[in-house]
């Protein structure tokens, strides 16, 4: 125990006193974080976009304001209550957005009569102006950014300009950008609900009535099974229901970044030791499964030290700036805390963790002990880094579908059991399945140990290099002498 | 530390794939001995000495190291330098020292000021605390010899220590190997600079081409050469034709000096007596000089000729047979 503890401190001081380490422990947050925040800064700072519909009338331009403002809507109301949104559930400050815009009032003035002032929406991304022409070959230059239109913000390039002729003829929407399509999703949402009405209107049927048909549409309330034992929870569907899946996402993704992150860490040492030809000098001091055990705690040490003060820094960050989150995010974040820490998701959740980084840290390990330079490790690395995509994409189809069958199936191979075991526990697999799993990874970490451990043994000792790669595979299996320090 | 002898290899070969490395190697280092260990590039000195600290395993044969096969617990008596020298080089000296100190048993204290012992004694102290990367080679090699004793080991196995360093250094490691035996420590060095093995060893073991060529004192291996006498003579004289008939039948020519060899039971008196006796016309005299590169090479190239023989012998065999 002595040997493996002297090799783990002093690998794991030789990897905290490098900048590498102090780099990535600051820099990891603040990056995630702004990966994170990056969808809401794109969507704050998108440019205000400035277009007009050429029409003999006001319908069309009209439904389309509507759809516009249909997605400030649905932002007012999550900034209203976003647990009882999300439950299905709204609070009376929502219901009494949701009368006023019935009653046609603006977004604005719906979120000042449901108590909503202190909330600040975002500018719309669309704003219409008056047409500066009639014709394609008027509006062109406008188009092009030659000439530019009035707007309530001043002269403004014309983003889109949207033609509809009277009759059965197709609308036409004029831009110079293609690539940007939310403008011509609600163009077709406002032609779908202006056709419905038009249809209706020849069937006889008023637009009085069907908004008496709108109002009269019955909710959906989902709800969930549940067993006898947990019937007291109440059948609804909330967001505890949904937290452990948030936090199963949350927890596969951060055990894959940081299986990632350090198997690095043993890669390059042992590239280091190999490079600076110390292995002779440690394994005539050093059992070999202690010097390995050694290296692997070293590494282990680090990720938890990662882990720990991320851990520390944003519950420092977080009680700092508890009192400016609304009680509503307070309750969300709790809820998805919460959902971590039981224990029938945290304890499958470290023991994925620990098998799963004594597998891919062994292997790393090993391949180390092969390459004398980097660039020789590059070479095997990546199909191994191919392979460790596959969870991350994985981790994408438990979002949609915690029970897709796919990642029943893709549990059972082992290197991706570490990741994909977290995911499927919220979804409360059969217990032999879980037990099964968890048996496997066991034995899968104990073969990856033991391979990786002769590998090491030809890197370290006999000089072995990249080039042995292939010939080892037929060699590996019939047992040789143990070896002192074996 | 057990009362066995620290090494013992008996009948040992190593091969790798078809090429054998180590070849029926038996060799037995006593306490309280230096001993050289002694051939060309290629002979196999490094493997044995892996083997001897079960680095490697025999293919054949057995070691004992302390009467046991090498294990941990009889390696924390052994200090090793290999061959291929290398260090952590973000490390500091004093660190280095101590770590490997540490591996062996020692307390973190203890190994620190031991470190801080060895550093002052080869002049290193100012660069304790520096980092290897920022040493000189030879700086860093010293450093490396000092974490291999730093445990107060009984047993020192060195492969090539002097090889890197320039003289001054070479003295001083000189110095420092009479040390540590002074202390105790039984050692062990491989080496191809014989002028080391002639002023440290009680005894020598030859490889070549993986085999043991010979194994014992300084006096056995000189005796192996064979003793001789330089003899100058002017005029042209023919010394061969006159000592031949006085019973000294192997002489040679060089320019006018004849190198006279020593039948057994004759010494270097009884050479000059029989020299003057036959009149010859004599310039200068003198035994000649031996030294161990002398006999190494011969012994290697013995070995060599007696394995290009066997060589050529079996394949002979098998053209026969074909």
């Amino acid at each position: 125990m002595r040997s493996i503890y002297l090799v783990a401190r002093r690998d794991y001081l030789g990897y905290v006193q490098a900048w590498g380490f102090w780099l990535g422990l600051l820099l990891t947050p603040i990056l995630m974080g702004v990966g994170m925040m990056a969808p809401t800064w794109a969507a704050a700072s998108q440019p205000t976009r400035y277009y007009t519909v050429i029409e003999s009338g006001t319908d069309f331009t009209d439904a389309l304001k509507a759809e516009i403002e249909e997605d400030r809507i649905s932002i007012a109301r999550t900034a209203l209550d976003p647990v009882g949104v999300l439950n299905g559930e709204p609070n009376e400050k929502v219901e009494a957005f949701d009368a006023a815009i019935d009653n046609g009032a603006t977004v604005d003035e719906a979120l000042a009569e449901a108590g909503g002032t202190s909330i600040e929406l975002p500018q719309a991304d669309f704003i219409y102006v008056d047409p500066p022409g009639r014709t394609e070959e008027a509006i062109q230059p406008y188009l092009l950014g030659e000439r530019a239109v009035d707007s309530p913000n001043g002269p403004q390039t014309l983003f889109a300009a949207i033609f509809v002729p009277e009759g059965d003829g197709d609308i036409e929407y004029w831009s110079e950008n293609i690539t940007a399509q939310s403008l011509l999703a609600k163009v077709r949402a406002a032609e779908r609900t202006l056709t419905e009405r038009r249809v209706f209107a020849e069937a006889g049927v008023s637009p009085r009535i069907l908004s008496e048909a709108e109002s009269r549409r019955r909710g959906i309330s989902e709800k969930r099974a549940r067993p006898a034992s947990a019937a007291a929870t109440g059948s609804q569907v909330t967001l505890a229901d949904r937290a452990p899946f948030f936090a199963a996402v949350m927890l596969a993704f951060l055990l894959w970044f940081l299986i990632f992150s350090v198997v690095n860490y043993l890669l390059m040492g042992t590239i280091e030791e190999r490079s600076n030809k110390i292995f002779d000098s440690l394994l005539t001091s050093v059992k070999l499964p202690d010097m390995l055990a050694g290296k692997l705690l070293a590494v282990l040490a680090v990720a938890l030290t990662l882990m720990g003060v991320w851990v520390i820094g944003a519950l420092v960050v977080g009680n700092a700036f508890s009192g400016a989150m609304p009680p509503e995010a307070r309750e969300m974040l709790f809820t998805v805390v919460s959902a971590i820490a039981k224990p029938s998701l945290l304890v499958p959740a470290v023991l994925s963790f620990i098998l799963g980084y004594l597998m891919y840290g062994a292997v790393f390990l090993a391949l180390g002990s092969l390459c004398d330079t980097i660039q020789e490790a590059q070479t095997l690395m990546t199909p191994l880094i191919v392979m460790l995509m596959v969870p991350m994409f994985m981790i994408v189809v438990a979002i949609s579908d915690a029970e897709s069958p796919i990642l029943s199936v893709m549990s059972w191979i082992p290197v991706f059991t570490p990741f994909l075991l977290i995911l499927r526990v919220p979804a409360q697999p059969p217990l032999w399945e879980v037990v099964g799993l968890l048996v496997m990874m066991v034995a899968a970490t104990l073969l990856v140990l033991w391979l990786a451990s002769r590998v090491y043994r030809a890197g370290a000792v006999h000089g072995a290099g990249v080039g042995d790669v292939g010939k080892w595979f037929t060699k590996l299996i019939p047992g040789k002498k143990g070896e002192a320090g074996s | 530390m057990t009362s066995s002898a620290p090494l013992e290899m008996e009948n040992v070969t190593k091969r790798f794939g078809f090429f054998t490395a180590v070849r029926d190697l038996s060799l037995n280092v006593p306490q309280g001995a230096i001993v050289g260990f002694l051939g060309p590039n290629g002979a196999g000195k490094s493997t044995s000495l892996r083997m001897a600290l079960g680095v490697l395993s025999p293919d054949e044969g057995e070691v004992r190291l302390f009467g046991e096969r090498p294990n941990i617990e009889s390696l924390r008596h052994v200090g090793f330098l290999p061959e291929e020298r290398g260090l952590y080089k973000k490390m500091s000296p004093r660190a280095i020292i101590s770590y490997f100190a540490r591996l062996k048993g020692m307390s973190a204290g203890e190994s620190r000021k031991r470190a801080d012992e060895l550093l002052e004694m080869m002049g290193l102290t100012e660069f304790g605390r520096s980092r290897i990367s920022k040493l000189s080679k030879g700086m860093s090699q010293k450093v490396q010899i000092l974490a291999s004793l730093a445990h107060r080991p009984d047993f020192l196995i060195l492969d090539e220590p002097f090889s890197g360093l320039d003289p001054v250094n070479q003295q001083g490691l000189e110095d420092l190997i009479i040390e540590e035996h002074k202390r105790g420590a039984t050692i062990l060095f491989s080496t191809h600079v014989m002028e080391h093995a002639e002023r440290l060893c009680d005894s020598i073991v030859m490889m070549a081409r993986g085999r043991k060529v010979f194994d014992g004192t300084l006096d056995e291996a000189f005796g192996a050469l064979g003793r001789a006498v330089l003899i100058g003579v002017s005029d042209g004289f023919d010394l061969d034709g006159a000592m031949t008939a006085k019973g000294f039948g192997e002489n040679e020519k060089h320019g006018d000096t004849w190198r006279v060899s020593l039948p057994s039971g004759r010494d270097a008196q009884d050479a000059l007596r029989a020299a003057i006796d036959t009149g010859a016309p004599i310039t200068s005299f003198r035994p000649e000089d031996a030294r161990l590169r002398d006999v190494f090479v011969s012994l290697v190239s013995d070995a060599e000729a007696e394995d290009l023989r066997q060589s050529l012998a079996t394949h002979a065999a098998k053209e026969e047979a074909a």
